[in-house]
């Protein structure tokens, strides 16, 4: 360190002091000097600063016209600056008083302007930021008294994982600052377009931690708030994509630490998923929780949208206790149906809900169903009635039977299970039953070629990955009892281009040709889906392949299948095929 | 002899270990599968320029990873997160998957670091990627 003073009349104090250590940080050849040459005295600094975790050393300079009074007089410190490879700070800063009668009472105001800073990573960072901070800070004893009003001017700042892209923002507080226990008695964040929310709590400074927090955000807009505070926290789960309007209003109260109570209202919500899978549209709702008591939560929404199946006007009563959650009835409306939920048990163990419940479905048109999932037209009915399905860790399981009434026949579903349905990889396990399927119905609604009959069929260990199978057992053949069994010549022709060829031609060069339409004793077809290839069978076996379709009374037509191994895609590709060029069958 | 047997045991562990990887089909192909490479391919345009700045670079386990955030524009920041959390949640869910569809869900972690490789192999000239000395430059 140096000290020196020049002789006789002294213009001039200055403090050197090459290198100090502290805790926190370094310093570097710092300089203080007060010049007492001109009309008024200045103090000016100098010096490089280093915090522990920096990389860089940083460069600070202030100087200040120094008051006649330096207790009560004005400082004025017009020119500072913070600067290093990723800081650049100009400031001012003007001090109103220091102590009064001897006692710290400090007002001070803080300016900069166009200032930019970021951290090494570039996680906490700012560009051409605007602001003031009028601090006011007095010793009352061991504690002090503070106020300060922070004003946002102008600039953009992203702080990981949020971003603001302008100013426009006040907070204003007033408080105590004891120990290390800082106390925020008033509070008020203004968030430009956001919202208004007024506050107080206290924090332990030493690990920043929340102690007690009483927060109210009467008014807060959910289209300009969900990206800004809501989507950086959504980013795992289904609701990082969506677009959100309306209002909410929001009460939160923390004690020691722990989450006390809150109240969050929503207002007139729409909600919509970008990429469709779901949306409820008109949403109201009153969540209230505590800790200490079970409360009554009302949640309605006036239409909605889940994976393109239409939801109509639903209204929800529940009653919240703790981490449980329990409702005697729940309907939903689905397009001309309803599904009904009742007996619902929700609880949270850990991150984690668990559900279970009764589910019934009560009759949804096929027409519609059909319509809304981009399926060919059906008629007929889908119910359901599920015992119980339960809900957790991501895995839906129902124990009991989805009924579609289809086709004139049944299908029905059982040990259905889903993993993650809304997730990227949706996961769907099953066993289907169907019986009685009108063969005329089915063929006309794929357009496969006139076909009359009944079809029985069992899709066993049925495994679907994001809607798609990728893993059953299936066989379909006719059903038993008396019943017409007629095949057109163009179905024929079909069933065969499925095979890969062969019987189609057959049939166009024999006398079968003058034939539209043939009898059929049996008609059956298998297919064992594994690692992408159909092993394919038929009702019996022949030498070299098997009997798909077996003829009857004349006209009678046999169909025989060769191939016994085709790839699943190239089989659907010939579904495909056949099912769409089938407006016209060639028939020579 | 001792010496030989245990030299064979080795070679017989190593040859076994190897059997195992040479037996797991990388290009094992399903719909959860397909469904997350088309995921990763219409990003990979958005991260591709990326790359080229050294904003992002691929990891030792098979990930990627914000390496300067700096290179990107403040207002680009928050998607940029939420680009190489998205890639990270495919990357792990494309492991997985191919762990199952091999029938193999143990294998995960072998997938997992042939995958690093190839993603480090495949890298074009100027990307970074971690290895044991930490940012690399390709």
């Amino acid at each position: 360190m140096a000290f020196s003073l020049a002789a006789h009349a002294i213009t001039e104090i200055s403090i050197k002091a090459e290198h100090i250590e502290h805790p926190l940080g370094n310093v570097q050849n710092a300089s203080l000097r007060l010049d007492l040459g001109k009309p008024s005295p200045t103090l000016s600094l100098k010096s490089s600063l280093k915090q522990k975790t920096d990389k860089d050393w940083s460069q600070v300079s202030l100087s200040c016209n120094v008051p006649k009074d330096i207790q009560a007089g004005h400082w004025d410190c017009a020119q500072g600056s913070v600067k290093s490879a990723h800081i650049n700070v100009p400031f001012s800063i003007v001090i109103n008083r220091l102590l009064v009668k001897g006692i710290p009472d400090i007002s001070a105001e803080l300016n900069v302007k166009d200032a930019s800073f970021s951290d090494e990573a570039g996680l906490h960072a700012a560009e051409k930021f605007t602001g003031k901070l009028k601090l006011g800070a007095k010793q009352a004893g061991n504690n002090w008294i503070w106020q300060m009003d922070v004003d946002w001017q102008a600039g953009e700042v992203f702080w990981q994982p949020f971003y603001i892209a302008n100013g426009g923002h006040q907070i204003v507080a007033n408080g105590k600052l004891e120990d290390d226990l800082l106390s925020f008695d008033h509070a008020n964040l203004k968030i430009k377009n956001v919202g208004e929310l007024s506050f107080n709590g206290q924090m332990r400074l030493n690990d920043f931690k929340l102690l007690n927090f009483n927060g109210d955000l009467p008014s807060l807009d959910l289209a300009t708030a969900y990206p800004l505070l809501f989507k950086p926290f959504l980013e795992h789960t289904a609701f990082n994509n969506a677009d959100i309007e309306g209002k909410a209003a929001l009460k939160l109260e923390i004690k020691n630490s722990e989450l006390k109570s809150f109240e969050m209202r929503l207002n007139n919500v729409d909600i919509a998923d970008k990429n469709q899978k779901f949306a409820f549209y008109k949403l109201n709702a009153n969540i209230p929780w505590s800790y200490d008591e079970p409360k009554n939560v009302s949640f309605g929404y006036e239409s909605g949208e889940l994976l393109n199946l239409p939801l109509g006007n639903t209204n929800i009563k529940a009653e919240v206790n703790r981490f449980a959650l329990t409702t005697p009835n729940i309907r939903l409306p689905i397009l001309d149906g309803a599904l009904n939920l009742s007996d619902i048990s929700a609880a949270r163990i850990g991150p984690k809900w668990h559900w279970h419940l009764r589910a019934k479905l009560e009759p949804i048109s096929m027409a519609d169903l059909s319509t809304s999932l981009k399926l060919p037209h059906m008629q007929g009915a889908a119910s359901a009635d599920i015992p119980l399905v339960t809900y957790s860790g991501g895995i839906l399981t129902t124990d009991g039977n989805v009924v579609l009434t289809v086709f004139d026949g049944t299908a029905t579903v059982t040990q259905l299970t889903m993993i993650d349905p809304l997730g990227s990889t949706p996961k769907l396990n099953a066993e289907i039953a169907l019986r009685n399927l009108d063969l005329g119905d089915l063929t006309r609604t794929f357009s496969f070629g006139a076909i009359e009959g009944k079809l029985d069929g069992d899709i066993k260990g049925l495994e679907m990955q994001n809607w798609k199978p990728v893993k059953f057992d299936a066989a379909v053949q006719s059903s038993p009892g008396k019943y017409p069994k007629k095949i057109s010549q163009r179905a024929v022709e079909n069933i065969s281009a499925l095979g890969g060829g062969g019987a189609a031609a057959a049939v166009q060069r024999s006398f079968l040709r003058f034939f539209k339409q043939f009898n059929y004793g049996k008609i059956g077809l298998s297919c064992k889906l594994h690692n992408d290839i159909c092993q394919m069978d038929g009702i019996e076996s022949t030498n070299g392949g098997y009997v798909i379709v077996k003829g009857s009374v004349i006209p009678a037509i046999t169909v025989l299948g060769y191939n016994r191994t085709v790839g699943w895609s190239e089989l659907l590709a010939r579904i495909k095929r056949v099912t769409d060029g089938n407006s016209t069958a060639i028939v020579k | 002899m001792k010496k030989i047997l245990f030299g064979l045991l080795v070679l017989a562990g190593f040859f076994i270990s190897q059997i195992a990887l040479a037996a797991a089909d990388l290009e094992v192909n399903t719909p959860a599968i397909s469904a997350l490479k088309a995921s990763m391919q219409t990003r990979h345009g958005q991260l591709a320029a990326h790359y080229n700045s050294g904003a992002v670079g691929l990891t030792k386990d098979g990930l990627i990873a914000v390496k300067d955030a700096n290179l990107v524009a403040l207002k680009d920041r928050q998607s940029l997160n939420g680009l190489v959390s998205a890639e990270n949640g495919d990357r792990n869910a494309l492991y997985k998957e191919i762990a199952n569809a091999n029938g193999h869900a143990e294998w995960e972690a072998e997938i997992r670091s042939t995958f690093a490789q190839r993603w480090v192999q495949k890298a074009q000239s100027g990307w970074w990627y971690q290895d044991a000395s930490g940012w690399t430059k390709r």
